[in-house]
């Protein structure tokens, strides 16, 4: 793996928001407040690189990887896909984005038509972007797409609930591929897979990104299996990217504690290593994405917490010895954006340690 | 699947494929749901005598031993005997051949009104349900207005201002049952739309038009279907009351309605007369009524306690 610096970015976000208005009940439905889902995200996504993104359940991981794609619109920010400015992008060029960047999703047993059969399914993209013209020569490129994933030609005319989650799962990467993606976001692609399964879907997904040069976004709350195809890890907390870097810099010494803690939490296949583990847990429950504490969003639970913790909104910067490793955390020097308390949280550039 | 792969091993291979489902060549589903409709008895009945119903109103003019207006001063009010299986009218018409030429008026009102409510009302509840917001504000509340009014009513005020007629009929009934399609269609979109694979299908650029087409309406059909048969009872039974308050067909044009208007006048004297058109319009109303319960469970079965008090 070639050093983050020389490569090609592909996938961009710059102080990326998704917020979601809160509604009173009522006949008005005035907005009294917003739901901060994704709130000030900066990424980079390399070419070529498996990119894990981790974090606990509604911190904002998959509204994330959707806004990237726009298939949730962002309320804030900018996301750049190879150049493109993805959030200014018209009818054609959002068309050319959704068959250059496909999505796997959580749930196979929901993500398939059930009314439609494996080739329909498969082909859809196809049919939407004009590949492969012609009725045979379409069903030529299912049977390609099929046989790609490790499925028998022979399923085309099947339906979905013939088949078993990790087939269905199967079925659905093909269709994400289906038009020849540069750019493939797994969200939680493996999570409501039998173990076995699921071992069998991730190393068909590494094999298909060396096979077809696939960059990939593998989000996920299973830190095993993200440290198992990542070669960079982001850490979330929050609606914010708190911590990111080569994967074993990460795993190995994460340098913000509340991806310290969350690391901590993975076992280790070693009996005598594994006793000796040490945990850290962490106390009290992750404040509501409504009411996201001042300052540093991590302050209310985390152990190290002091002065500048309330009053200064952290920004990325580099830590540890592996280049490319990010962290924003105060420990590291107190970097960040005053709080202002009529605007908090303005985000600030990611490779601008600086300000 | 008993074997794990080891993590970290590279299939060089694509991973062993799990056991394919070895079921006989997929059916379509349509094919599924007429089986299972066949193995519901009360279904099954009320679906056969429908189409002999139907079969009846295509060939009347081959089935009924006289014409409708066929007039014997002779035989007025005479009870049923073997030349007249359900007696003779006033005018010694034959009230079987007349129930049997009255089937295609009722029929043809029921169905055509019915399409009409299907397709307007369908329309509406689905571009409603899949735009919402003041689309969805708007199209609704008209539909509650419409509702708001008690559907006869609404029916009668509308030929009363178009005049009668079968025409007028058709219009007026369709435009009664098009906030209920409305409404059955907007529910059904509502949970549709927020599908993964309606996401899945935008994800890989899919337009509106296409989801809307492809995924969103046929995904939504079921409840839409059964809706259907239950109007189609009740649009009989509309262009029954229509034609006996004297605004649906006119005399001397056989429909049942009116028949049993006319033989209302003669209950005391001649009880065949208004039994047999009526026991028509049962037997039919009955039918359709059946067959979308039948279809409900095979269909739907959730939205079973959702419409158990909505008909009209």
């Amino acid at each position: 793996m070639t050093s983050p610096a020389e490569q090609e970015v592909l996938v961009s976000a710059r102080g990326l928001e998704v917020h979601f208005p809160v509604r009173s009940g009522g006949a008005l439905r005035r907005t009294t407040g917003a739901l901060r889902a994704v709130d000030g995200v900066d990424l980079d996504v390399y070419r070529g690189e498996t990119l894990g993104l981790v974090g606990e359940s509604g911190c904002g991981k998959s509204t994330l990887g959707n806004a990237l794609l726009r298939l949730v619109p962002p309320t804030g920010g900018t996301v750049t896909f190879d150049g493109l400015d993805v959030t200014a992008m018209g009818r054609k060029q959002l068309r050319e984005l959704r068959r250059r960047a496909g999505m796997v999703f959580q749930d196979p047993f929901a993500s398939l038509d059930p009314r439609r059969t494996v080739a329909q399914t498969v082909s859809e993209p196809l049919e939407v972007h004009g590949l492969h013209p012609g009725r045979q020569a379409r069903a030529a490129r299912v049977r390609e797409l099929l046989e790609l994933v490790g499925l028998d030609a022979g399923v085309a005319a099947r339906y979905p609930h013939e088949f078993s989650g990790g087939q269905r799962q199967r079925v659905g990467i093909a269709r994400a591929l289906a038009g020849e993606p540069d750019f493939l976001v797994c969200d939680e692609a493996i999570a409501s897979l039998d173990v076995s399964v699921q071992a069998q879907v991730l190393n068909l997904l590494r094999r298909l990104q060396r096979q077809l040069g696939l960059t990939l976004l593998f989000i996920s709350h299973d830190l095993s299996a993200v440290r198992h195809v990542s070669d960079r890890i982001a850490v979330m907390y929050l609606g914010r990217v708190v911590e990111v870097g080569p994967a074993a810099a990460v795993a190995a010494e994460p340098q913000m504690p509340y991806a310290r803690a969350l690391l901590s939490a993975v076992p280790v296949p070693h009996p005598e290593l594994e006793r000796s583990r040490q945990r850290i847990v962490l106390r009290g429950d992750v404040p509501s994405p409504a009411r996201v504490p001042s300052g540093c969003r991590f302050r209310t639970r985390c152990p190290d917490v002091f002065e500048p913790c309330p009053d200064v909104d952290p920004v990325l910067q580099p830590v540890g010895s592996a280049p490319g490793h990010l962290a924003a955390c105060h420990l590291h020097g107190v970097v960040g954006a005053p709080v202002q308390r009529a605007e908090p949280g303005a985000p600030v550039g990611a490779g601008d340690p600086a300000s | 699947m008993t074997q794990l792969p080891a993590p970290g091993a590279t299939p060089a291979a694509p991973p062993p494929a799990e056991p394919l489902p070895t079921t006989t060549p997929a059916r379509p589903r349509w094919r599924e749901t007429l089986g299972l409709l066949a193995r519901n008895p009360t279904a099954a009945v009320s679906a056969t005598v429908l189409v002999l119903i139907v079969l009846v109103a295509v060939f009347d003019e081959t089935l009924a031993p006289y014409g409708p207006n066929e007039q014997d001063p002779s035989l007025q009010l005479q009870p049923p005997s073997r030349d007249h299986p359900f007696g003779t009218d006033e005018f010694g018409r034959d009230v079987f051949s007349r129930v049997i030429l009255g089937a295609g008026t009722s029929l043809r009102v029921g169905f055509l009104s019915v399409a009409f409510a299907l397709v307007v009302g369908t329309l509406i509840g689905l571009v409603a349900g899949y735009y919402g917001r003041w689309v969805d504000d708007t199209l609704m509340r008209l539909m509650d207005v419409l509702f708001a009014f008690p559907a006869v009513l609404l029916a009668i005020a509308i030929v009363a201002i178009r005049g009668a007629g079968p025409a007028n009929a058709i219009l007026a009934i369709g435009i009664v049952y098009v906030p209920i399609f409305a409404r059955v269609t907007r529910a059904s979109v509502l949970g549709v739309r927020e599908e993964v694979y309606v996401r899945a299908s935008r994800s890989v650029g899919a337009s509106d038009w296409r989801l809307i087409t492809r995924h969103v309406l046929p995904n939504a059909a079921p409840p839409i279907i059964v809706q259907t048969s239950v109007s189609l009872a009740f649009a009989v039974l509309a262009e029954a009351a229509l034609s006996f308050l004297g605004l649906g067909p006119r005399r001397p044009n056989p429909s049942w309605g009116l028949m049993l208007a006319d033989g209302r006048g003669f209950i005391e004297q001649a009880w065949w007369y208004a039994v047999f058109p009526g026991l028509a319009i049962v037997v039919t109303v009955l039918c359709f009524n059946l067959l979308g319960d039948g279809l409900r469970d095979v269909l739907d079965p959730r939205q079973r306690t959702l419409m158990a008090g909505g008909g009209r």
